[in-house]
């Protein structure tokens, strides 16, 4: 982009240096984009085993959030147990959307930097002034932009016309370094907050692996682990926390877990098989046979997390989704497989071994609150809904008052929150974060991030009317910040004139018992 | 069937406003989403499965008035039917989607249908009968003709669309849009006690309390 087309005409030979210098501005961004889409995978990769590195050139090409996902949390996973003090550097944007503005700063050289922070120079960041000098003197579009007299062909500039463009040559110039420099200064903040976040998790790993989890039971309920736990758990424990807070209760094995996998796929084998011939009389009937039947969840399984393009056919955790969800519904048929599960058993798949996956995910969906949801069980859910309004009104009555006032109820952004316990609604790394929370409070922290979330958009909120708050709630905006909404999620207090959670939704219960009647969703203690 | 010529003449001065609630309902992967999607944006991409419901609007300006839909996307498995009244309560107009490649859906549509007759008297709502997906043709398992005899039974709209290649999207939309106004211009030559006022004059008024 160095040469600009000679002028054709004298007098439009300003309009095109104009065009130009924002169109050269505009490719300058490109090539920053370029490495990270197109050609990431082919950039220095960490020091890996060999079927690793050919599994992530054969996905060369695509998506950002899928290179990203790659090189962060496959790697982090896979070697967990082989170097855990090493690859704790990854405490960067895990995997799923990226904010678009985050995306910016992704050149090669940052890559570089992770690449280096990852082979051990982790703890020490290049020197400010390198950084700097990286920085400013790239090629930028202002060394790409040259004024060039007019063609020979031509009449050549008065003096006065000359003069003019050069000025207004030397402005636009100025200004594209302005620009430049203004965007230089942010990234080098975007960088060294990465940096700080890198070596925070860095830190708090060590103590989970050292300290914590070798003391778990001893440990989980200090202070100072719930603190820490708060903060976020490093992604290379995460899979292991939540697998100690989850539990066992149902003490599945690894063992069950292969009994119900191969009933899945004789199942499966079979159902694809048989045909389905049905007139209307039973057609309820055999739709929600073939449906609880792993035909759906065939179909689903490609639309879990599409744009990490692991889980989709072909993809590496295709078939681990599948197993899972197959296995699941051979052994919890009277729950069977309900639309929703698929993001769960990812989540957990992104996390945790085959089996282990499995045994997190069997547990989990056998909590009270997820049973109830995953069940349907209408009259369960109203109570799970009337509890959360209680906390509402009692946190935000300005705006529970607002969503009164359209009959807005609960359920119209609670059942898609609750029911992929938030993986669908927000981004995956900011859904992690919830879980590990989740896994620490329980049920509790599902509601209190809702009117977390609730808290953080009060003021867009009370702007609006039903359909649009309906609409901004089941598509909440893609660049939510974890730092924003664990401030409001802390302010939110789970307390209703002494009474915690757990009382309330037990109050509301026994209500149910003594008046059965009642069906209102808004009813209260 | 109401897909005629634009109804009246219009009026001088001021357009009224009418605000309806459309709910989309049928199997799950018929192409609900994919619809409002192809109908709102114009667009066509892989929808994630709905959980619960989804939410789109759109303004159609027409010459005798202007029609704001509120377009409620539910979830379609089977699983979730017993939440899905919540959001067809209410509803001004329901388009009962289904793929024609697929027998099974039409069914499930048909028992949809009955629903909806338990909920709503038969003025009271639109019922748009939706084939889905005719750009399987070579997958094709249900004849239009069928779905459309089913649909003039009932006294349904009808119409085979494709959100992919959008196929009579905006159609099947705007024959809803004209239905909806059809009866608001009966309604007022005759009202009826059980007429529910959608007029939107500054306020939300087609709001009816729900679950």
């Amino acid at each position: 982009p160095a040469a600009l087309p000679p002028a054709p005409l004298g007098f439009t030979d300003v309009n095109l240096n104009c065009r130009n210098t924002y169109e050269v501005s505009r490719r300058r961004s490109a090539p920053e984009h370029l490495p990270h889409g197109g050609t990431a995978p082919a950039a220095p990769a960490p020091p890996q085993e060999p079927a690793e590195r050919a599994r992530r050139a054969g996905i060369a090409g695509a998506g950002s959030s899928f290179a990203e996902f790659f090189t962060r949390n496959f790697f982090t996973k896979r070697t967990k147990e082989l170097k855990p003090a090493v690859q704790s550097a990854p405490g960067w944007k895990l995997f799923g959307k990226v904010p678009p503005r985050e995306n910016l700063p992704k050149d090669s050289k940052i890559i570089q930097q992770e690449y280096e922070a990852r082979t051990g120079r982790m703890y020490k960041p290049p020197p400010p002034s390198a950084r700097r000098k990286n920085m400013e003197f790239e090629p930028l579009s202002t060394t790409a932009l040259i004024l060039e007299d007019r063609p020979a062909n031509l009449p050549a500039k008065s003096v006065e016309e000359a003069l003019r463009h050069r000025q207004e040559y030397d402005e636009m110039v100025a200004e594209a370094k302005k620009r430049e420099i203004k965007e230089a200064h942010k990234r080098k903040k975007i960088m060294r907050a990465r940096f700080k976040q890198e070596e925070n998790i860095a830190s708090a790993m060590v103590i989970w692996v050292n300290e914590i989890l070798p003391n778990w039971e001893g440990m989980r309920a200090t202070r100072r682990v719930r603190e820490l736990w708060w903060q976020g758990l490093p992604p290379s424990v995460r899979g292991k926390v939540w697998s100690l807070a989850v539990g066992n209760e149902l003490n599945i094995t690894p063992e069950l877990y292969e009994i119900f996998l191969s009933r899945a796929k004789e199942r499966w084998k079979s159902f694809s098989e048989t045909s389905s011939e049905n007139d209307i009389e039973d057609a309820g009937a055999s739709v929600a046979d073939r449906e609880a039947s792993l035909e759906l969840i065939k179909l689903d399984i490609s639309r879990t997390f599409p744009s990490l393009y692991i889980f989709q056919k072909g993809g590496p955790y295709h078939d681990l989704l599948h197993s899972v969800l197959g296995a699941y519904t051979c052994y919890r048929p009277d729950v069977g497989y309900v639309q929703g599960m698929s993001f769960i058993a990812a989540v957990l798949i992104l996390n945790l071994e085959e089996a282990d996956a499995f045994i997190a995910f069997a547990n989990l969906l056998n909590k009270p609150c997820q049973l109830a949801f995953f069940r349907v069980d209408h009259s369960m859910m109203l109570k799970y809904f009337a509890a959360f309004e209680v906390f509402f009104e009692e946190n935000l009555p300005k705006l529970f008052l607002h969503f009164k006032s359209y009959s807005l109820t609960p359920d119209i952004y609670l059942i898609d929150w609750i029911f992929t316990l938030y993986s669908k609604s927000l981004p995956l790394d900011l859904a992690c974060r919830v879980w590990d929370v989740f896994c620490r409070d329980g049920e509790e922290f599902l509601f209190r991030t809702g009117l977390g979330i609730l808290r953080l958009y009060e003021d867009i909120l009370l702007q609006m009317d039903f359909i649009h708050i309906a609409q901004f709630l089941t598509k909440l905006p893609e660049d939510i910040t974890s730092e924003k909404l664990f401030s409001c999620i802390a302010a939110i207090q789970m307390q209703n004139s002494n009474k915690k959670w757990a009382q309330v939704f037990a109050s509301l219960m026994k209500d149910n018992k003594e008046g059965d009647k009642n069906h209102s969703p808004a009813l209260k203690s | 069937m109401a897909q005629k010529a634009m109804p009246g003449t219009s009026l001088e001065g001021i357009r009224p406003t009418y605000i309806y609630k459309v709910v989309l309902l049928g199997s799950t992967s018929v192409g609900k989403s994919s619809l409002a999607y192809r109908y709102v944006k114009n667009d066509f991409k892989e929808s994630l499965p709905t959980v619960g419901c989804s939410f789109f609007t759109q303004m159609l300006k027409l010459e005798v008035a202007t029609v704001k839909f509120e377009i409620w996307d539910t979830a379609g498995q089977e699983k979730y039917h017993s939440v899905c009244h919540l959001y067809y309560r209410g509803a001004h107009a329901a388009l009962l989607v289904y793929d024609i490649a697929n027998k099974e859906t039409l069914n499930r549509a048909k028992l949809w249908l009955r629903d909806l007759e338990k909920e709503f008297l038969p003025h009271e709502i639109v019922i748009a009968l939706v084939g889905n997906k005719t750009d399987l043709a070579a997958k094709r398992e249900v004849a239009t003709e069928e779905g459309e005899e089913f649909a003039r039974t009932k006294d349904l709209l009808f119409m085979e669309t494709s959100a992919k290649s959008n196929h009579q999207v905006n159609d099947i939309f705007m024959a809803i849009a004209q239905e909806l106004l059809q009866r608001e211009q009966e309604k007022a030559s005759a009202p009826s006690p059980h007429g529910r006022s959608t007029v939107d004059l500054g306020e939300s008024g087609a709001r009816t309390g729900c679950c």
